[in-house]
């Protein structure tokens, strides 16, 4: 997740000073969906995730992907598969985040079932510090449709970041629309 | 072998002749005797400390130490027991764990060995425990790193080769960060094969002056080999690689077999040693089930049981290895390990809902129902409760409210 932060945190850098603020629904050609962008955040579309922030990716951020369900994880050698429960899904991502040497603390604070614009999934709220002692807390939305994974997560430095802008990531979240299971 | 590990090995097997092979200070087959010189005498081996200091504080700044101050006493114990008399005061030899599953032991220049849940995990008793520590703490006094060190021409390609090693490997990219020159040359490479033929001709007679079997060190690879065998792991580690392990094990057949002739009875302590090391065993297994190594798990959890025949803990584990893993039949072999749980503690409510999980998925939703509930009955403010609640809710759906 910090590797994530960092590259956003290039990307975000060089295109600072020629991209203008975003805003309106986004629609990426390599992507299986679309999402309203807030206005005043910044977006960094890589092909493998869509990476959404306002002031920084080290404050928050916010991130949309659409992978495919037999592409690996990093840290865990766990499979996505296409008849699983919303909760086996989540364990899979609680155990590849807990495998993550870079997340010190990693605690998870809740874990349910969500309903994301009608697909049954499930949702983490979890806190870690990362290697510089800081602590992040996140917002994971998961679910599965045919082969792909969809997820949405927001992560924000602490409490106060979160607390600012868990509306704006809410708002992210109900103008998310599935166009078509089609992984990046 | 996967492309990674044969580019590493071909790159070894430049790089290391030319670089290190000629630099062997000990003849093959000497009889070298234990560090008696004051250690630290060059600016170099000065220079080396600091590096393995610097080292060591960012491994253990991030998260790789597994806390139990009382295992550590105990393998500190241990390297008091194989310390040899002519030890120089400023060598001061101390053991550390890693959260690792995979298979490792390492020592820096400095005396800080580390050794890994992995590799602890798979021992069966103190003497192969003591082999490993051994052939360690000959490293050290030996001064092997400063050696190799000295001879070692591109530092700079060795480390990007060894990180690159580290990186293709499932949650090991932050230790590939965090090992420097010296921890990748201990921790992967090893040094120069006649450097490690000492470690292990001079670890045994460590054991043996001990009172360990010696043994035990053969068993110990033996195991481990097997073990790479049997599973196909492709672990980067020193005792991890399945050549560097049978290296192990045919130098430890080539000692003349008096030294294997101990004159009094020898030390195995095995109950000792699986009581220390119990709960290791059981985290060692838990992680290997995070990153999704059943086998491997699985080997853990049915070693621990054999310490601990009655755990509950370790039946529900066996349960969710099962579970997880979801090959043909494995979801009757996960029912039969959560009841054997059950059976032992009727209260635990984790099995229940884990069997309840199962037969929702097979759509034996009545069946499902009654685990649930009994579920949340027994755990009212389960960390599962809301999607107990949801799995009710969908029964109730298709008619079974």
């Amino acid at each position: 997740m910090k590797k994530i932060a960092w590259v956003a945190f290039f990307i975000f850098a060089a295109s600072c000073l020629s991209c203008a603020n975003t805003g309106g629904i986004y629609q990426p050609a390599s992507y299986s969906f679309t999402i309203q962008i807030p206005a005043g955040w910044r977006k960094i579309d890589n092909n493998r995730y869509l990476f959404v922030t306002k002031e920084s990716p080290f404050l928050q951020y916010v991130m949309v992907q659409n992978r495919p369900i037999s592409r690996s994880f990093r840290n865990t050698e766990k499979k996505l598969k296409t008849d699983m429960l919303p909760e086996e899904a989540a364990q899979i991502i609680v155990d590849e985040i807990a495998s993550d040497q870079n997340i010190l603390n990693f605690a998870v604070l809740d874990n349910m079932p969500a309903a994301i614009q009608g697909h049954d999934g499930f949702k983490i709220l979890f806190t870690y510090n990362d290697q510089k002692g800081s602590k992040f807390k996140t917002l994971y939305y998961g679910f599965i449709k045919e082969d792909t994974f969809f997820n949405l997560r927001f992560t924000a430095a602490d409490q106060v970041y979160f607390q600012k802008d868990i509306e704006t990531f809410k708002r992210m979240l109900n103008s998310f629309q599935v166009i078509k299971a089609k992984a990046a | 072998m996967t492309t990674w590990l044969s580019k590493f090995f071909i790159l070894l097997f430049f790089l290391l002749p030319l670089g290190l092979t000629t630099g062997c200070a000990t003849p093959p087959g000497s009889n070298a005797s234990l560090v008696s010189e004051k250690i630290l005498a060059n600016e170099d081996e000065i220079m080396l400390w600091q590096k393995s200091e610097e080292e060591q504080r960012v491994l253990e700044s991030t998260g790789f130490i597994y806390p139990n101050p009382e295992l550590e006493d105990y393998l500190n114990m241990i390297i008091a027991k194989l310390q040899p008399q002519s030890m120089p005061a400023d060598l001061k030899i101390r053991v550390k764990v890693i959260k690792s599953v995979y298979l490792n032991a390492f020592a820096y220049p400095n005396g800080v060995v580390y050794i890994h849940t992995g590799l602890l995990a798979r021992m069966d008793n103190e003497a192969q425990l003591a082999a490993v520590l051994a052939h360690e703490m000959i490293h050290c006094t030996q001064r092997h790193a400063l050696r190799v060190f000295r001879r070692f021409k591109d530092r700079r390609s060795f480390l990007t080769t060894v990180q690159q090693t580290l990186m293709a490997n499932k949650g090991l990219q932050e230790l590939a960060r965090n090992l420097g020159f010296t921890g990748s040359l201990a921790a992967v490479s090893g040094y120069t094969r006649e450097l490690e033929k000492e470690a292990d001709r001079l670890g045994i007679d460590l054991m043996i002056k001990a009172g360990y079997a010696p043994k035990e060190a053969l068993v110990l690879f033996d195991y481990l080999v097997t073990e790479i065998e049997r599973e196909g792991l492709e672990e980067p580690f020193f005792f991890g690689s399945h050549p560097k392990v049978r290296e192990r094990i045919n130098n430890l057949q080539n000692l003349p077999d008096d030294r294997y002739a101990v004159r009094r009875p020898a030390t195995k302590n095995s109950k000792t040693f699986l009581k220390k090391i119990e709960k290791v065993i059981l985290d060692n297994a838990g992680q290997d089930l995070r990153i999704g190594r059943f086998q491997a798990a699985r080997r853990g959890v049915e070693k621990y049981l054999r310490i601990n025949p009655d755990d509950t803990r370790a039946y529900f584990m066996l349960g969710e290895i099962y579970r997880q893993r979801g090959q043909p039949d494995d979801a009757r072999k996960a029912i039969k390990f959560y009841n054997q749980a059950i059976f032992l503690d009727p209260t635990y409510a984790d099995p229940h809902k884990a069997i309840g999980v199962i037969h929702y998925k097979k759509g034996h939703r009545a069946l499902a129902k009654k685990y649930f509930e009994l579920s949340l009955q027994l755990s009212p403010d389960s960390p599962d409760k809301a999607y107990i609640q949801a799995y009710l809710k969908q029964c109730a759906q298709n008619g079974e409210g």
